[in-house]
């Protein structure tokens, strides 16, 4: 029996049997003749085909994945590439690889994100060609046990696309953050996922215990550990049947959503959601190519308005730098990006950026209750500033003549032990409260959540992040603001009964099936 | 044959946008080619992939050659997009 841990994860637990994906075949096999695989022609056409069902069958964002993969497919340089490599003398096979390696590293060179991240689009096409043309890795997932936990370096679109999943309980991939591809399928899919595993060793048809709570991945589990794993997943399945957690007070905790695209809104709202609790507006900025403008922004955040039906919409203020980089912003790279120039520093650094954020969602607030919310607040005088320029903002918009919310409410995150220290002073300023568990954990408990070896320490339920909640709470309660929750913590029941315990007035949940659960009751 | 030097402008090089209107721009004149070329390379103006792996950064000097019955239109509309990327 081995542990292992991820580096990030998607909710949920499951056992199963472990399904290696291979990096497509091996050379060898690959062999001219060899594999009864298909000419270059033929793959080419076998794969423009898959794509364009992909395209067509699929929703919003992986209609557009394969829309682009299409269009790469179909690009001469593409074409010419593996071409020049034949007329070297290598099989075909070889003869994509070489073409993949090159292409992917000529983007990957390019000092741009956006651009390295073409990288992967030429990798997963090139390698959907070699696997045509030698025959191999298809069947893999044409033969899925009904327990199968997919193994991977990583995931890519095409992959899961073909998945049955009926039969997949959940993905475990050395490569991959809670961002990428690999998890939004794991999320919409409602299986866990195990990111950044050490996936050495594991091989087909090894008996695999999957814990997304906890990020541990269990290889060869012995009796004991089958036993205790079950014994959990049975009492979490057993609290998740329980009603909405019910706060001291004895009015329950309300459930709102998380969002992450216009697409999110229209889902949790559907599923249930008593608005959103939490919409994250760096895809409006890492969609575009320079800095959206104010008329972009507004288009966008005036139809999260409609699609919210009249619920309350909380706007998050451009939460970027950390581990989210803007390419045309220019920032420079950051010895502890964690601890350096993100969410609110940023905003108040480029102030004539943020005005532009700052306006459009005054003007969004013009259709409906419409409130933001400021990331990463550590001083007052941050939260002081923001409101100076929300004034001012306001101000223009009302001499201007344009439709606008003339009072915004401005709430902050609270994720720092520094604004939890000062959340009595911060709840006279602030018009609520809303605590990521996700950075407050990993800053309270000065444990990198992207660390494996420090994985256990970093957990929302260690009685020092339940107390820095629960003074969060507090002081929210004793100004008369709301405290809501918007992190992680919040997806498990038990970290549920635990926030309602504390006091706190709402959750929000990435997860619609979740917000159905609950809201169904 | 028609060929025109210019430089790039926009302040964070050339994406995905102005990139796909460039290769749109020129599959739509079926008859005339089109290539990119840097110091460093040459592209064909209707690859997506080749005008992209040129990294056209502010300041870079991009030459634009159009061969073809309707050259004159195509390298206008390339060096408009260009200029007018932001």
């Amino acid at each position: 029996m081995v542990t292992r841990y991820g580096i990030a994860s998607v909710e949920g637990m499951a056992a199963g049997t472990a399904v290696l994906l291979a990096k497509g075949a091996s050379p060898e096999e690959g062999a001219p003749g060899a594999g009864g695989g298909m000419t270059l022609d033929e793959a080419f056409e076998a794969e423009k085909k898959k794509f364009e069902a992909f395209s067509r069958e699929g929703s919003g964002e992986t209609a557009g994945i394969f829309a682009a993969h299409l269009e790469i497919l179909e690009d001469p340089m593409l074409r010419e590439t593996i071409e020049g490599r034949l007329a070297d003398g290598l099989s075909p096979v070889d003869a994509v690889r070489a073409a993949s390696d090159e292409l992917a590293a000529m983007f990957a060179e390019i000092d741009d994100e956006y651009l390295r991240a073409r990288a992967d689009d030429v990798r997963d096409i090139c390698r959907g060609l070699s696997d045509r043309l030698s025959g191999g890795r298809s069947n893999t997932l044409d033969n899925l046990p009904e327990d199968a936990v997919i193994v991977a370096e990583e995931l890519f679109p095409s992959d899961t696309a073909e998945m049955d999943f009926g039969k997949v309980r959940a993905f475990v991939t050395r490569k991959g953050s809670v961002t990428s591809h690999v998890s939004i399928i794991a999320r919409s899919k409602g299986i866990p996922a195990l990111l950044g595993v050490d996936i050495d060793g594991i091989g087909t048809g090894d008996r695999l215990l999957v814990d997304g709570n906890t990020r541990q991945l269990t290889v060869g589990p012995d009796e004991g550990a089958e036993k205790a794993f079950f014994a959990k997943m049975k009492q979490l399945a057993e609290s998740d049947e329980e009603d909405v957690p019910l706060r001291p007070a004895g009015t329950p905790v309300a459930v709102f959503g998380n969002a992450g695209s216009l697409e999110d809104i229209t889902v949790a709202i559907e599923a249930g959601a008593e608005g959103i609790g939490l919409f994250r507006t760096e895809f409006v900025f890492m969609n575009a190519s320079y800095f959206p403008t104010e008329e972009e922004q507004f288009a966008i955040y005036r139809e999260a308005v409609r699609r919210c039906n009249g619920k309350p919409l909380i706007i998050r203020a451009l939460d970027i730098g950390g581990d989210k980089a803007l390419p045309y912003l220019n920032l420079p790279p950051e010895e502890n990006p964690f601890l350096g120039m993100r969410g609110v520093r940023l905003c108040l650094k480029h102030p004539e950026g943020f005005r532009l954020q700052v306006r459009a969602i005054l003007r969004a607030g013009a259709f409906g209750p419409v409130r933001m919310m400021i990331p990463m607040v550590a001083k007052e005088g941050e939260l002081e500033d923001v409101l100076r320029l929300v004034k001012v903002c306001t101000e223009e918009l009302e001499r201007e003549g344009v439709a606008h919310d003339p009072t915004l409410q401005v709430g902050i995150m609270v994720e720092t032990p520094a604004a939890v220290l000062m959340a009595p002073e911060l709840a006279r300023k602030a018009a609520f409260f809303s605590i990521g568990t996700n950075d407050l954990t990993q800053y309270t408990m000065a444990a990198d959540r992207g660390n494996p070896g420090v994985a256990p320490l970093y957990n929302p339920m260690d009685p020092a992040v339940k107390r820095a909640i629960e003074m969060t709470v507090v002081a929210g309660r004793e100004a008369g603001i709301p405290v809501g929750i918007c992190g992680e913590m919040a997806s498990t029941a038990e970290g549920r009964r635990v926030l309602a315990s504390l006091g706190v007035d709402s959750v929000s949940l990435s997860s619609p099936r979740q917000i159905s659960k609950l809201k169904q009751k | 044959m028609k060929t025109q030097k210019i430089t790039v402008l926009a302040e964070n090089g050339l994406h995905a946008r102005p990139v796909g209107d460039i290769v749109r721009a020129v599959k739509s004149y079926a008859e005339t080619t089109v290539t990119l070329a840097t110091p460093a390379k040459t592209v064909s103006g209707a690859s997506m992939l080749g005008v992209l792996s040129l990294g056209l950064k502010a300041g870079t000097e991009v030459e634009i050659t159009a061969n073809g019955p309707q050259e004159d239109q195509a390298l206008a509309a390339i060096v408009r997009i260009i200029e007018t990327a932001e």
